[in-house]
């Protein structure tokens, strides 16, 4: 697989980009790369958002190409979780409006379950704010929570800690691996420098 | 809460400034409808026999010809002439009975005769169902039309004057007449019933089936062919100047022309007119509320990308839009259905006054359901084509 706005040109060593590649679920990825280097791209092309690449992209052996729009749709729901860099939140609800929005289309966690997550992310007494007036820190530890409120087979976080110190880093990576473990899933996480602190994590450069 | 969400940026005017025009261009469309429906048994007298497509055209009696036997008669030549008109689909001949014909009615022993003369047209300008208006020879009973006009004759003119009772249309149908028809030379005779199977209001003549027209003809004529005095015209549309030109250029007469055909034209064309303005303000009405779902989902791109993201259904996102388009516009029809019934109340009184019966209440509404439908339908597929594109970044 290779975007095609690097088509032209001559890239340098690549573990990901013109080769084949399978992430396994149940194991957890580490994607490194410079920044322009493709992290993005790459999580947008295995989420669906984008096609302009070259090469296939299979799921359990089946080519994606020939997924319609609702097909997508259904992946998102019930097998893939994804945090986008840009976060996509909606600035005008609050963090619990945000949240329950994507579990009211899985119905997946329990309310309680959301609190607690919450809780844990020392968000909880921001619940009820606005996150369009939330740091880009709390922003994303929202943006987690809602991206983990899904069964999934595999949960493509993009720079996903950029904003959080060590000690939340840790605390957020933890919450991921347990809620992966549970679901027997596989993580793939970006990063430019600052990587979600996972222990046993497969190192891949980008 | 996805409604919410998308709903915003909702322009309030916009979407009022599409209720308002859709609201008027449906009006007028149902409420110019509905008056034609409602004011046109005013102008079309109701005829079963002979279409309102049919002219029967005679020559201009004058005193030049009236001594002038046959000067009335068409030529083949000026047959041939109309035949070639490009506003003519058919032209049929009468041809009229070269025998004398005596009617006689007996009625509760009161006798009453009077001499009559027969008039047949091809069938094809007949439309009286079937078997009806057929006759095989050998027949005793000869189906016969008359025109409205001698009845009307009869029970206002003579039956008054004379004594004699009125005829209402199925008592007049249910009488024998006796026929008896006398060759010219006085040498051959035949005795047959007539049965009247219609009344006319474009034909004034008494007309029998072509097929007994020839038979008789055959048993009792001269044998000589005539040249037809009336023709029937089948027309494409009656309202065209072009007839009246011709018809003025060779000083011919349409019969029984009572100018319910122009009145007729003319609310056609009225109504033409103002069912043209309903339909333009209606499609203007339509691009209004295209325009501004296009803007409202241009503005909210970004909610519905991130929506599509989480993994929304795209009819879930789409859902909102649609509602707007469907709300909208059956509040726009209700209410110009509403206002066409207001409008039809307004004038139905008048309309009673000048003898005309109402129209089906069905067909203007049916008419206007069927543009909001075909309305609906165009916005919510481009809805959901701007939901799908912007799906991908």
């Amino acid at each position: 697989m290779l975007p095609r706005v690097f088509s032209a040109e001559s890239i340098p060593f690549s573990e990901v980009w013109k080769s084949t590649l399978t992430f396994r679920r149940g194991c957890f990825y580490l994607v490194e790369a410079a920044s322009g280097g493709g992290k993005s791209s790459m999580c947008s092309f295995i989420y669906g958002a984008r096609r302009d690449f070259e090469g296939r992209l299979l799921f359990d052996g089946n080519d994606t190409e020939s997924l319609k729009i609702d097909q997508w749709q259904k992946l998102r729901r019930e097998s893939l979780a994804y945090l986008p860099q840009e976060l996509s939140l909606f600035p005008e609800l609050t963090a619990l409006q945000n949240i329950e929005l994507k579990n009211s289309l899985t119905g997946y966690v329990e309310k309680g379950r959301i609190e607690e997550w919450l809780h844990i992310l020392g968000i909880d007494s921001r619940r009820d704010y606005p996150v369009g007036r939330m740091s880009v820190g709390q922003q994303q530890r929202v943006g987690l929570i809602r991206a983990i409120c899904q069964p999934f087979d595999f949960i493509l976080l993009d720079e996903p800690v950029s904003h959080l110190d060590e000690e939340n880093n840790r605390i957020a990576a933890r919450m991921i691996m347990e809620e992966a473990r549970r679901q027997g899933a596989g993580v793939i996480s970006t990063s430019v420098g600052n990587p979600l602190l996972m222990e046993d994590a497969l190192s891949l450069k980008l | 809460m996805i409604g919410k969400l998308l709903r915003k940026n909702t322009s309030p005017a916009r979407i009022a400034g599409f209720l308002l025009s859709n609201f008027i261009g449906l009006a007028i469309i149902v409420g110019g409808l509905q008056f034609y429906e409602d004011a046109s048994s005013l102008f079309t007298s109701e005829d079963s026999f002979v279409k309102s497509d049919f002219l029967v055209i005679n020559k201009k009696v004058t005193s030049a010809n009236t001594w002038d036997r046959g000067s009335s008669d068409f030529s083949r030549e000026e047959i041939a002439d109309l035949k070639g008109q490009p506003w003519v689909r058919d032209v049929g001949e009468f041809s009229s009975a070269d025998y004398r014909v005596m009617a006689s009615v007996n009625q509760g022993g009161r006798g009453m005769s009077t001499l009559l003369f027969f008039e047949s047209i091809p069938d094809g300008f007949v439309d009286a169902g079937g078997s009806a208006w057929n006759y095989r020879p050998g027949e005793e009973i000869v189906p016969l039309i008359i025109s409205k006009d001698y009845l009307t004759l009869y029970n206002f003119g003579f039956a008054n004057s004379a004594g004699l009772p009125q005829m209402s249309e199925s008592i007049m149908s249910g009488i024998p007449l006796q026929l008896t028809l006398t060759s010219e030379d006085g040498l051959r005779r035949k005795v047959m019933q007539g049965r009247v199977v219609g009344y006319s209001n474009r034909l004034n003549t008494i007309l029998v089936p072509d097929s007994f027209m020839e038979w008789s003809r055959r048993e009792l004529g001269s044998g000589k062919s005539e040249s037809p005095s009336r023709l029937i015209v089948d027309v494409n549309s009656p309202g065209d100047v072009a007839i009246k030109k011709y018809l003025d250029e060779h000083s011919l007469e349409v019969a029984g022309d009572k100018t319910g055909s122009s009145a007729s034209y003319l609310l056609k064309v009225v109504v033409g007119i103002v069912l043209a303005v309903g339909i333009v303000i209606t499609l203007l009405s339509f691009f209004i509320l295209l325009l501004s779902m296009s803007l409202l989902m241009e503005k909210n791109r970004d909610k519905l990308h991130s929506l599509l993201m989480l993994g929304c259904p795209v009819k879930d996102v789409a859902a909102p839009y649609i509602r707007i388009v469907v709300g909208v516009s059956v509040l726009a029809y209700l209410l110009a259905v509403g206002c066409s019934e207001c409008l039809r109340l307004s004038y139905t009184g008048a309309l009673e006054g000048l003898g005309a019966e109402k129209g089906g209440w069905w067909f203007a509404p049916a008419v206007g359901l069927l543009l909001t439908l075909i309305m609906i339908i165009f916005n919510v597929r481009s809805v959901r084509r701007r939901v799908i594109n912007s799906f991908r970044n």
